[in-house]
């Protein structure tokens, strides 16, 4: 790697060129939802959220987080940043992590970049810079517009909460991402890389979703969306252990996914 | 050493059971345009790959510049221009944008080689990949291999999608570039596009190199396409036994044959006869590169010997 001659960069500066396009629709597309969940809490009541809650069977409650729905703070979570956020983030991170080595892999488009004296590894490294970064800026966008939206209606959740909360939300679904850029370059099949990545996605809100219900304590205690929304960061701040556990998702998957793509044949 | 640059010994290389490459073993010198020639799936392009470290060796060893790819890395990479067989490009980008970012990719190495063969090529770099023909994206694709002036140049397929003026600007710069010092490997599965830059040219087929040689050797072996005519019938077979002679077909007083080598005994045996007319026709070198492609590796042994 120390051989390489390209300026540092210059090949997460590439992909992010390439994605100008993609972030700015995705951008605007998360602050409007995040605009429209959070900006219509005070006028839903806390009254009529909580009556709603009762009629609800106790199981759906549980599974879905409602049972502080009727606080800014459980409102928040259970919308935007336990649902739509972690789905919609999901969606972007997998999508793009994949393309960006075993889709561009198969369709040809990196073939001028592995043979340019640019190091596998470093092609990877940089290209998952790229894809956190992208992921960084969007969860910096829902973060922005919960932010501003709790200071304008007055909401009482605490800033750094916010803050502890996004964090959780940039490790888990830059996680998942990870996992798909990774399982993508090891295998050099996008589909894989889709199928597992998106599978463990699904299983994580499955388990985090029954758990409770079925009172399986194994079942929260490895799923990424428990590490990341049972400490409840948006009352209580950042959950260290959790967090921990985020971060060592991506982590594993990179050192899997170096170790793969610099042995295997690219078949660009 | 130095004067071999690009060297594979005993090259094999399995795609799962599928063997792409059986033992190809080749040699080009420093400074030479070399010509690798055979029909598709050959294993023209899977040998390229492994030059290149996207393949890695099943058995066998490559060496480009003195380093296994492998182990030379990016500073290996670094001295070697690629065209690829398919090239597949971003499409948002202009040529421009993706030429300035391959050299960046280069530490800058080539940008001011852009403009001069962009407008050599006639290639606009302003318009978006997306909307180019196959020759302008394939211009695109040969500004890349050049433009950081490599020593060595490895081309698959260069002159595919080129129309045939710029095929003839394209082995111009070929030439030019081997005037400077550079080597140049270049696939082909048409001998006629590269004959007449390429010096050696190794012929490749199921994965083994059948044959390398001169280009002028491998034309004196293509032999020539003889036909006489006589005054008389004659007999097909006190001429098909001789020295050189072959694929005797005799209609009536006609007599069509393959000539390889000297003609000395054909026209001493034809001069016992009233020649009425005659002509002698070059094989194309296409001619040749068909018979090694039809003829099964056990005949086509047979053949070498008698050559």
């Amino acid at each position: 790697m120390t051989a390489d001659t390209a300026a540092r960069g210059a090949v997460l500066n590439g992909v992010m060129t390439d994605q100008r396009r993609s972030l700015v629709l995705w951008s605007i597309a998360l602050a409007a939802i995040a605009t429209l969940y959070i900006g219509i809490y005070p006028v839903m009541g806390v009254e009529d959220m909580s009556a709603m809650v009762d009629d609800l069977p106790e199981a759906m409650v549980n599974a879905f987080g409602y049972d502080e729905i009727a606080t800014p703070a459980g409102y928040i979570t259970s919308t935007v940043y336990g649902l739509l956020g972690p789905i919609l983030l999901s969606v972007f991170a997998i999508g793009t992590g994949t393309r960006l080595i075993a889709g561009q892999e198969e369709d040809g488009t990196l073939e001028l970049e592995l043979t340019a004296p640019v190091g596998r590894a470093r092609v990877l490294l940089e290209r998952l810079g790229a894809l956190w970064l992208n992921i960084t800026l969007l969860v910096g966008v829902v973060t922005a517009v919960t932010v501003a939206l709790v200071i304008l209606l007055d909401l009482d959740v605490a800033i750094g909460n916010v803050i502890a909360g996004s964090t959780g939300l940039l490790l888990l679904v830059a996680g998942f991402g990870t996992v798909g850029l990774a399982v993508g370059a090891i295998t050099g099949r996008r589909t894989i890389g889709l199928g597992l990545a998106a599978g463990l996605a699904v299983l994580a809100f499955v388990l985090d979703a029954i758990g409770p219900t079925v009172e399986a304590g194994w079942m929260t205690a490895i799923s990424p969306i428990s590490w990341y929304l049972e400490g409840r960061p948006l009352f209580t701040g950042a959950d260290w252990s959790g967090l921990a556990l985020l971060a060592a998702v991506p982590l594993v998957a990179t050192v899997a996914g170096i170790a793969g793509f610099t042995r295997r044949d690219l078949m660009t | 050493m130095n004067d071999v640059v690009i060297r594979t010994q005993g090259l094999v290389k399995d795609y799962g059971t599928v063997r792409a490459l059986a033992g190809l073993d080749l040699e080009v010198d420093r400074g030479e345009i070399f010509g690798f020639l055979g029909p598709n799936g050959a294993g023209k392009s899977t040998t390229i790959r492994v030059l290149l470290d996207l393949l890695r060796p099943t058995a066998g060893r490559a060496e480009v510049l003195g380093a296994v790819p492998a182990a030379g890395g990016p500073a290996l990479r670094a001295r070697i221009g690629y065209l690829p067989g398919e090239l597949a490009m971003y499409g948002h980008r202009t040529a421009g944008q993706l030429l300035r970012y391959l050299t960046r990719l280069r530490g800058g190495a080539g940008s001011d080689g852009i403009r001069p063969l962009a407008e050599r090529f006639g290639l606009d770099l302003d318009r978006p990949i997306r909307g180019l023909s196959k020759g302008n994206k394939q211009k695109v694709g040969v500004v890349q291999a050049f433009m950081h002036r490599p020593e060595l140049l490895i081309l698959d397929e260069p002159t595919s999608g080129l129309d045939p003026l710029l095929q003839r600007e394209f082995l111009d710069l070929v030439t030019e570039a081997r005037d400077a010092g550079a080597t140049v490997f270049m696939s082909s599965h048409v001998l006629s596009e590269i004959e007449d830059v390429a010096g050696r040219v190794a012929i490749i087929r199921d994965g083994v190199v059948v044959d390398t040689d001169d280009v002028r050797t491998l034309r004196h072996r293509a032999g020539q396409l003889i036909e006489l005519r006589f005054a008389d019938q004659v007999d097909a077979g006190t001429f098909a036994q001789l020295p050189g002679v072959e694929d005797v077909a005799v209609d009536g007083s006609t007599l069509r044959c393959l000539l390889r080598g000297e003609p000395d005994a054909l026209l001493k045996a034809a001069a016992a006869h009233h020649i009425v007319a005659w002509s002698a026709q070059d094989r194309e070198l296409e001619d040749l590169f068909l018979d090694f492609y039809r003829a099964p590796a056990d005949d086509r042994r047979a053949r070498e010997v008698t050559y």
